[in-house]
């Protein structure tokens, strides 16, 4: 399933989220880029997308929510506060009534470095 | 043999020898593949209406509505429009697709439901954009064996700090992933069926199995009733079928060349115009046998070239507004018009529009005498 089917099932099933007030199962993941990192709110904008066809997600992260860096060794341990626009990452997501919920983080790399196509 | 034989032989030999024409399909297809090409333009060709699924907002009707001349794939007349945000030095991504506020494309038209539920006749572009873009419709003849060009080639050609000092340097593009782009003005989208899938809901609102939602007007949710029709609207079955007539399209041979085009291709190499315009790219393996290990003449190294401010526009991905991708040259008899927003008239005037890296070679090509100036022209209406 491609990232953007992820997405846009995501929003699909939001309504439906918000309805039963419950976290329902992780869609797989997304990956794209970050547009912002609001250490405040602990919220992070990915946008993604499929060609032309860009979407930016918006994502709460809570504090127990998992971050690793591939590069920097075996999926080692990162802050929120060290992602930053342009890290291409990989996130597992589910929703619930206040939105979209990260259940898991990677950072892949960056953009301008490039990344290879994941398996 | 029979003369009966000899003739019909003789007629089997004649179509293997027929070069391709605009809107042939690759050679050496198998039946299989053939029968999906064939399907496949008839996806290409159909009309949408906002019954089947088109918009609620949308560019234009059909894949054929703008890729229309001489045939289906081949250019179109009809210009569209691109914004992004470029804040270079700021605290985020130097490049903003505006993919929060409908971004990057803009679609000019509307369905009557979306027109009577918001009263606009074209999405607006939001006043965060810092340029607005101009895009013609090109002709997408032999893009599939771009596609089938692996990484690797198109990554040997890059030199992005210019180590070799020939004033040329260029740099890949990257998609949101960190994939290396390749299609569109600014090399921005990897692959061409993910360009397609994306081209079917940005350009004509149809929703597919890769692109199951319309997104939004300007950032805002879609009205409620505006898009009646049920998602995806297009299936999987035609959206691959539209792909394989894509990606099946043989690239126009070029005509023969006279004795001042065969000049002209020398002009074209003497003056450096090759050293961004690489003439010949490899494909590497594919599952598709027509598309494996051939050599497509493409005239690109399918990279991002500074091409000065003048024909500065947008940013898209890593690419700055003065960064273009070559633009390839196979079917450029075509085009009417030249430059990726078509403000060039003429072959001539695109090369005189060229700057930046592309400056050297202009002024090279400005100082020819008048015969090797035609000679390079006559080369490039050969392709």
């Amino acid at each position: 399933m491609n990232r953007l089917t992820l997405l846009s099932l995501a929003s699909l099933v939001a309504p439906l989220a918000l309805a039963a007030q419950q976290p329902i199962a992780p869609h797989d993941s997304v990956r794209g880029a970050i547009r912002a990192v609001d250490l405040h709110t602990r919220t992070l904008e990915v946008t993604t997308g499929v060609g032309y066809a860009l979407r930016v997600v918006r994502l709460q992260v809570p504090a127990s929510v998992p971050i690793t860096d591939r590069k920097a060794g075996q999926g080692e341990p990162i802050k929120l506060g060290e992602l930053k626009p342009g890290d291409v990452i990989r996130v597992s997501f589910g929703g619930r009534a206040t939105g979209f919920v990260a259940y898991a983080i990677e950072r892949v790399g960056r953009m301008e470095a490039g990344v290879e196509p994941s398996p | 043999m029979t003369r009966g034989w000899i003739a019909f032989a003789a007629v089997c030999a004649a179509a293997a020898c027929r070069r391709p024409q605009p809107g042939d399909p690759v050679r050496g297809l198998s039946v299989t593949e053939r029968a999906r090409f064939d399907s496949g333009k008839v996806v290409f060709d159909s009309a949408f209406t906002p019954e089947k699924g088109l918009g609620p907002l949308f560019n234009g009707r059909a894949c054929a509505s703008c890729h229309e001349d001489p045939v289906s794939g081949g250019v179109g007349e009809e210009v569209e429009h691109h914004a992004t945000a470029f804040h270079p030095g700021g605290p985020g991504r130097a490049c903003d697709e505006l993919a929060a506020l409908g971004g990057p494309v803009f679609q000019d038209s509307v369905t009557p439901l979306l027109r009577a539920a918001l009263g606009i006749e074209k999405e607006p572009v939001p006043p965060q954009a810092t340029a607005i873009a101009e895009r013609t419709s090109p002709d997408i003849f032999g893009r599939g064996l771009l596609d089938a060009v692996p990484d690797s080639v198109i990554l040997s050609y890059a030199d992005p700090d210019d180590r070799n000092h020939d004033g040329i340097s260029g740099r890949p593009n990257r998609f949101l992933d960190g994939r290396l782009g390749r299609f569109g003005r600014k090399a921005f989208v990897p692959t061409l069926r993910e360009f397609n899938a994306g081209a079917f809901q940005i350009e004509m609102g149809i929703t597919n199995p890769s692109v199951p939602d319309e997104g939004t007007v300007a950032g805002k949710p879609l009205p409620a009733g505006t898009d009646p029709a049920p998602d995806p609207e297009l299936s999987a079955h035609n959206l691959e079928l539209a792909d394989a007539f894509v990606l099946l399209l043989a690239p126009p041979a070029p005509l023969k060349q006279s004795s001042e085009a065969h000049r002209g291709s020398e002009v074209f190499a003497q003056v450096g115009c090759a050293g961004c315009h690489v003439p010949k790219l490899r494909t590497g393996d594919n599952p598709i046998p027509a598309l494996r290990h051939k050599e497509v003449a493409a005239y690109s190294d399918l990279l991002l070239h500074d091409m000065g401010p003048e024909l500065a526009d947008i940013c898209f991905g890593l690419a700055t507004p003065n960064e273009f991708r070559t633009e390839p040259l196979m079917g450029l008899r075509l085009a009417k018009h030249f430059l990726h927003d078509g403000r060039a008239k003429t072959p001539e005037q695109a090369i005189q529009m060229h700057a930046g890296e592309g400056a050297r070679a202009r002024d090279l090509f400005d100082s020819l005498p008048p015969a090797d100036r035609a000679a390079l022209v006559a080369f490039l209406k050969t392709l």
